[in-house]
This record gives C-alpha cells, structure tokens and sequence, in this order.
C-alpha cells in the first residue's frame, strides 16, 4: 500500500474521531452541574438579562440541536465567542495557541537534542562514568517539580545572572515578526529578521528548557535501553566482525534501530508537554492557550472549551499519524495499511 | 611445513559468572596453514565459537578474560595488538559468518548500503572514507558510486542472480540462503585472507546447505582463500575441509586430514563421535553415543576433562594434561595413548 492512500485513509479516519470528541466534550461541558451563564451574567443579573443572554447563545434550545447548530458552525469556521469577553475563539485560538505550540515544539526538539546523545552515550558506556553522569543528570531535574524549578532558573538565569528574560515571548515595547505561522522563531526567519530571531530564542530558551525535563529524562533511559538491546543483536557483532568502524556501527546500525522506540516516546511526549506547558506558561508569563484554557474551564465558557479540545485533538491525532509515517520511513518492514 | 597464517597457542579463556570462573578455553591449539579448509568440530559449548570470536577479538573483557596463550597471524600476536588497531585488522585481514543469516542482516537498512559500506570500510585506506556528515559531498557519492559496483561484482561471485536490482531489496525481501550469501559477500569485500564461517549452514534447509557449502569451496578455489569452518555436523566436515580439529571441553583434542581422522581416529572422543554418526543401516533405537555428559565448564575435570568418560582411560589421565602426540604427518592427538614427541 502506497503512502499516500495510507495518508488519505488516517485522514478520513481523523473525522469520526474528531466527531466523537466533540460530542464527548459537548456532553461534559453541559451536563457539570452549575450555570456559565448565571456566572457569566454575574450576581446581580436579573431574570430578564439572563434569560437573554441564554437566548443570545441559543441555550433556551434542545441540547441537541444546539449541538448541531454549533457543530454547523464549527465546520463554518465560527467556532463561537467566549461567554465573559465576546471574543471570538477562532481570534483567540489564532492569538495563544501558536504561542504553546511554539514552546512545545521548542521543548520536544531540545528534549530529543540533548537526549538522544546522552542515551547513546550511556549506552556505550553502561555502568561506566559517563552513564552514571547522564543517569544523575536526568534522574536530578525530574526529580524537582516543575513549577519550582521553572522559578528557580528564573530567578537565577534572569533575575541575577541577566542571561535572559524573565519572562514574555518578545518584549512588550517590539512588534513581533509578521505572522505567517505564528511561531515567532519561524515567521522571523521567514522575514529574514535575525535580530527577532535571537530575540525570541532568547525568550523561548529558559521555559523551554524547564518543559523538556520530563520528556529529556524519559528519552535519555529510552534511548539507552534500546541502544543496550540493539547492541546485542547479531549484525552488530557481524558489522564489526568485517571491520566496519566502530563509529559507523553505533552511529548509523544501531542509533537507526534504537530510534524507533525512541520515536514512540517522543511522540508520547508531545502530548504530555502541551499539557504541562500550562504551568510554565504561568510562571513564564508566556502568553499561551494554557491560562486561556484553565479561565474557560473554571467559569464553564463551554465555547472555548470547545475549540480548545478540539484543537489539541486534531494537534495530537497529527503527531500520531505522524509518528506513524515515521515509523514505516525506519523500518520498511512496517507495511502502511 | 609452509609458514602458518594462523597459529593458535595453548589459548585459555575464561569468564566471570555468577557462579564462578567457567574455564571455557583450557589451552587450545590450532594450526592453519595458507589455503587450508579447516574444520573445528566439537559438540555444543565445547568452545568452537568462542574460539572463533577469540582471533579478531570479539569478546567482551569483561566478563572474558585471556588468561594465556598467543593467537598468532602471520606471525604476528594478535592479543598483543592495541585495541584500537583491531577494527583495521579485521576489515583488511578477516572475513567472518554467522551461523543464521536472518539476525545477521541489519534488517532497516538495504543490501546496497549495507555491502557498499563493508566494500568502503574494507578499503586499505579506511581513513579516506567519508564520515556520516560529510556524505553528502559530491565526492562522497562518487566513492559510493563505485563501491557499489564493486558491491555488484560480489554479488555475482556469491551467485545472487539479478544482482543490480537485487542490490536496491532490504533483507527481509531475500530468503535464507540468499542472505548468507550477501554476508559471504560482505565478508569478502576487503578480499581477507582468512574467512571464519561459524556454523554458517546451520539454519539452512539441507538443499541451501549443500549451495553454501559448495559456494564456500569454490571461493577457495577462486580467491585462494583460508577458511576457518566451524560447525557440529561431520558430514559438513567431510565434504568441505581438507582438515579437521575435533574439540571438548575447551581443548583442541585432536587434528587431522579429513582422510585420516575418518578412517584412524585416534583419541577415544573422537573414535567416539565418529561411531554416533547415524548411518543408512542404523536401526531405530541403535544410535551409540558416548556415556556421560560434557563437563561443567565452572568445576571441570583434571587432567584430560574427557577422563571420566574414557572407556581406555590410563592412571595419569586424570592428574596431567596430554601434551600433542603424532600419528602421522600432521595428524596430532592430545592424549596420553600417544606419548608426546613420538
């Protein structure tokens, strides 16, 4: 089966899948006792204010058919309004979700930057120095929380060293480069402005780093542990048995086998990280979908929650599909189908 | 007596586990002279294979450890070599294959990058070969490019039909007898001077047996090659080797023409071996074998370790070990029945 087919089949699958979310999250967010729009209209609301606002949102309709209105919507491209600001949440999503994006993808590189070599440096070193260094290191910063040490590098590396910013993703007083992806490091290099580049890579470097801990330790142990397996098969002994460098053997026999369960954690995390960056966009003043989504979740403003679910939704059935072409790029045993 | 292109010298071998030293080689010795077909037969866990992975050094230390002996090529020591050297050795002077061709294939990459790298690596001057980041230069492609005609060249000697589109399949895409052959190829990139085949037939099917067998001899004939053969099997030993080595217990027992050791075993173990061949005529239930077990590798017998089995066992078999007795012109037998320097 060819590669396209097989893209083409994911995608069409991406639809039911994307349905059943959307009805799950609708059903949860209007079956949590509590009423948004009596917390919305506020205390001294009257009946008559909130009985129009229910009918500004169509909430005097059958759950149903304000399911199937929204969902109309939905494919429209209105993805409805915020309860308490009117603001429309396809503007908001376009606002703060490029924003986590860009830190998320930022950690998962930076993760799998430095874990990969550490792992396989571990790995060729097992139960020596430079293993026990990777294994304390890792083992170190996913040992702190988060939050903590999120504060503690700001404090240290912003506050008093002055190394970085202590928080923001560009300064307030600059405009950001034009967006085309929203990701600021990748629409200033599409503008050609080097200066906005080191500018954000100044910003993102810091809560980046602190996000990628988790996923950092978690690849580095993996990679190790493949590597350690992959070591001991046959075509390794038989790659150095012709005098195949032992260089080439790691870097390119065995690194290319271990990756695969390498790949799986890496796309695992993925969705772990946009989770956790709600944290430290918090401490970092980063402004992304996390403080966004933790306000519409705790007021019940039931139309951002939406579309936030189904973002990350459609966000994390992508990695999937993905990682899945990925794995079949690998390993051509691993037929698509 | 031409000069041996390898000498193997009262090898020991040992290694650590979790229950004590297993003495896996106790002083082995083994002569290949330059177009020798070697075969070193011995039953499982006798040390063929370690044997084997001993010479282009292969073996972890630790848990392994040579504790003595010389492995001698081409006159040269190869223990005494430093490791980082070792690499070199092997690509220019060895050619080594596993006993199962499936395991011995890196199955993520293809044949052509596969062999196209043994044909690199193998080169005489190793250093000239593009690391992984400079690949990509012109030059670089260049120097694949013609590694892989010389990688489709090999495939024909091996007998791949269709080779240049063969070239571009990944293993998995090939069948048993046609991956040994790739791995034969591969060993025979760097044109070595000996080529250590370790039960290279063993995971075949009889039919791909006997191709193999007969590719290796014919790769003799053609390249002039030294093959180190090991296998369990007599009958491979018969229809291969010019000569034989029959190991126990970590011992080079005996060693022989093929002609001689057939028709005049001479130590106990081998006349025993010899006799639980199954023939045409062996009825059902009259296989012979020799009584007693192999000995424990960590606790193993003194003396001659085959003494406990030994049905024309002599006083002193069990407190000295027999130093090599000649038979006949190169036939050696390590046993007290045949006084050393005789």
């Amino acid at each position: 089966m060819n590669l396209r087919l097989y893209l083409a089949r994911r995608f069409l699958m991406l639809a039911p899948l994307l349905l059943g979310l959307s009805l799950l999250t609708f059903t949860i967010s209007r079956l949590v006792p509590g009423d948004p729009v009596g917390l919305a209209a506020g205390p001294q609301a009257s009946v008559e204010i909130q009985e129009a606002l229910r009918k500004q949102f169509g909430l005097d309709q059958p759950l149903p058919i304000q399911y199937l209105s929204y969902m109309r919507g939905v494919l429209q491209g209105d993805w409805g309004r915020s309860l308490y600001t009117r603001r429309d949440v396809t503007e908001a999503l376009s606002v703060f979700f490029p924003a986590t994006l860009e830190l998320t993808l930022a950690a998962v590189l930076l993760a799998t930057a430095l874990g990969v070599p550490a792992g396989v440096i571990s790995a060729m070193y097992r139960n020596q120095f430079p293993d026990h260094v990777a294994r304390v290191i890792s083992l170190f910063f996913v040992s702190f929380p988060a939050f903590w040490l999120a504060m503690i590098m700001q404090t240290v590396l912003g506050r008093y060293a002055g190394l970085v910013p202590i928080g923001r993703r560009f300064p307030v007083i600059m405009s950001p480069p034009p967006q085309v992806t929203g990701l600021y490091l990748v629409d200033s290099l599409l503008a050609l402005d080097f200066a906005a580049f080191s500018i954000a890579l100044n910003h993102i470097l810091v809560p980046a780093l602190v996000l990628s801990f988790g996923a950092l330790a978690s690849i580095t142990r993996i990679t190790r542990a493949s590597m350690i397996e992959i070591l001991e098969r046959d075509f390794v002994r038989s790659a150095r048995a012709i005098g195949i460098p032992e260089r080439v053997v790691i870097g390119k026999y065995v690194l290319r086998n271990a990756f695969i369960a390498t790949l799986t954690v890496i796309s695992l995390n993925f969705g772990w990280l946009m989770a956790g960056a709600i944290l430290i966009e918090t401490i970092f003043d980063w402004p992304g979908i996390g403080l966004y989504a933790v306000h519409a979740s705790l007021s019940l403003d039931f139309q951002p929650i939406m579309g936030i679910t189904i973002v990350y939704g459609v966000l994390f059935s992508l990695v999937n599909i993905l990682t899945d072409v990925a794995y079949g790029i690998l390993d051509p045993r691993i037929r698509y189908g | 007596m031409s000069e041996a292109l390898l000498d193997i010298q009262d090898l020991h071998l040992e290694f650590d586990t979790f229950d004590g030293v297993a003495k896996v080689l106790a002083g082995v010795n083994l002569t290949l002279e330059r177009g020798d077909v070697l075969g070193l037969v011995g039953e499982t866990g006798c040390g063929k294979s370690m044997t084997a992975l001993a010479i282009p050094r292969l073996i972890s230390m630790p848990p392994g450890r040579i504790t003595n002996g010389q492995i001698l090529f081409n006159g040269e020591d190869l223990l005494q070599r430093p490791t980082g050297s070792m690499q070199q050795f092997r690509a220019r002077h060895l050619g080594m294959i596993f006993q199962d061709p499936t395991t011995n294939l890196n199955p993520l990459f293809t044949i052509r990058e596969q062999l196209v790298d043994a044909v690199l690596y193998q080169q005489a001057n190793v250093k000239s070969v593009p690391g992984r980041w400079r690949g990509f230069l012109p030059s670089a492609r260049q120097m694949r490019k013609e590694a892989q005609s010389r990688a489709i060249e090999l495939m024909g000697l091996v007998g791949i039909p269709d080779a240049e589109l063969r070239i571009n399949d990944y293993p998995h895409q090939f069948s048993g007898g046609m991956r040994q052959r790739v791995l034969i190829a591969m060993a025979l990139a760097g044109e070595p001077d000996l080529l250590i085949a370790d039960e290279p037939t063993t995971a075949l099917d009889v039919t791909i047996q006997a191709q193999i067998l007969r590719l290796i001899r014919s790769l003799v004939h053609q390249l002039g090659l030294t093959v180190l053969l090991i296998t369990h099997n007599l009958g491979v030993v018969a229809n291969t080797c010019d000569k034989v080595a029959v190991m126990y217990s970590g011992r080079v027992i005996e060693q022989a023409p093929v002609r001689d050791l057939f028709h005049q075993p001479a130590h106990p173990y081998t006349q025993g071996l010899i006799r639980a061949v199954p023939s045409g005529s062996t009825s059902r239930g009259g296989l012979q074998g020799i009584p007693g077990l192999i000995p424990n590798l960590i606790d193993p017998p003194q003396g001659c370790r085959f003494h406990p089995r030994c049905p024309q066992v002599l006083e002193h078999c069990a407190s000295q070990v027999p130093g090599p007795g000649a038979i006949g012109s190169d036939h050696l037998a390590f046993c007290h029945l045949y006084p050393e320097g005789a």
